[in-house]
């Protein structure tokens, strides 16, 4: 094995998720991560697979979209460029929730778990770096969508 | 701050560490790690109706509910909108991880509440010096919020169905 691409190396330090990385942990990261890309269309994964890893997205826009029961799905959220995607792979039972599918053709640096996994435990560090920020982006996708539910659902409630 | 204090109540230090210790959210977390989280910790309880914290003020903690139910709730004017409850188990806040450091909703206990108030300035220096207690704590609030923000969004896209599906029906009348 050689070691990591410099370009990939570039790439990532450039992404806004791993900004303020130390040059340490962006060598170590390179080490998991692969260039990949999607065209307008195409589907980056589907709900129920297997999720063995997370994609920071550069340019392009990908809609996250869930199947209720029936009918046609709901696009849920959309995750754009210089945002991370995919959390499943972190926790049991580590299938893909939703599916996800690029709008616009896309760019993206693919980031293996399983990899991350090993380093993970050789290196707190950088675990502890990479749990504190996907918390961040998760609270405010979490604050999001109840702010739109809110605002769904504002007229139906009123104290009285 | 007056509001922050009035809720908690004295506890001996093997008190509060075993209290630390039982709560389900951090069921086998290191002797190491339960001292540490022990030095922020202290114990708390709202009666129902009480405000925990809202919207706007500066959240500097978090609360694992130890009895009771909680309501997060969102107010404009006289409107108030349920978001969630959290219960026994559950982890409360968390707008306390990162700047600006300022509550989003409103939290109300519904049912008579205790719980353990956790010092999030304090706990997020600590995890900064040790970061093996940074990525346990850190690892384990990532997995409630992935669970929440994808309950969330079921709830949300079940919603927008609704919606569209009256939507359809308006128009085919």
């Amino acid at each position: 094995m050689n070691g990591p691409d410099p370009e990939i190396r570039r790439r990532l330090a450039a992404h806004p998720f791993l900004k303020g990385m130390s040059p340490h942990h962006i060598e170590l990261l390179a080490l998991s991560a692969m260039p990949t890309e999607f065209d307008a269309g195409q589907t980056v994964f589907r709900a129920g697979d297997p999720a063995n890893g997370f994609y920071l997205i550069e340019s392009g826009i990908i809609v996250l979209e869930g199947e209720l029961n029936d009918r046609e799905p709901v696009a849920i959220d959309t995750v754009s460029a210089g945002e991370p995607l995919g959390w499943s792979w972190l926790f049991s039972p580590y299938l893909w929730q939703f599916d996800a599918r690029a709008t616009e053709s896309c760019t993206a640096i693919c980031l293996s778990g399983i990899m991350l996994r090993q380093h993970r435990d050789e290196d707190l560090t950088l675990s502890h770096e990479l749990f504190k920020r996907m918390s961040e982006v998760m609270v405010r996708r979490l604050q999001a969508a109840r702010g739109k539910l809110i605002s769904g659902n504002r007229p139906a409630h009123s104290r009285s | 701050m007056i509001e922050d204090e009035m809720h908690l109540v004295g506890a001996s230090r093997p008190e509060l560490e075993a209290a630390v210790a039982a709560h389900p959210f951090l069921i086998g977390i290191s002797p190491h790690h339960l001292r540490l989280l022990a030095d922020c910790a202290m114990r708390s309880q709202f009666t129902a109706g009480q405000v925990v914290f809202r919207k706007g003020e500066t959240a500097n903690r978090f609360y694992l509910i130890e009895r009771g139910r909680v309501a997060l709730e969102s107010s404009t004017g006289d409107n108030v909108v349920r978001i969630d409850e959290v219960g026994p188990g559950d982890l409360l806040g968390w707008s306390w991880i990162f700047p600006p450091y300022v509550w989003h909703f409103d939290a109300r206990a519904i049912e008579p509440t205790t719980a353990i108030f956790l010092y999030g300035t304090i706990l997020r220096e600590y995890c900064e010096n040790d970061p093996s207690l940074g990525y346990e704590m850190f690892k384990r609030m990532s997995e409630v919020m992935m669970r929440r923000l994808q309950a969330a969004r079921v709830r949300l896209s079940a919603a927008m169905k609704t919606t569209l599906g009256q939507e359809g029906k308006t128009s085919a009348t």
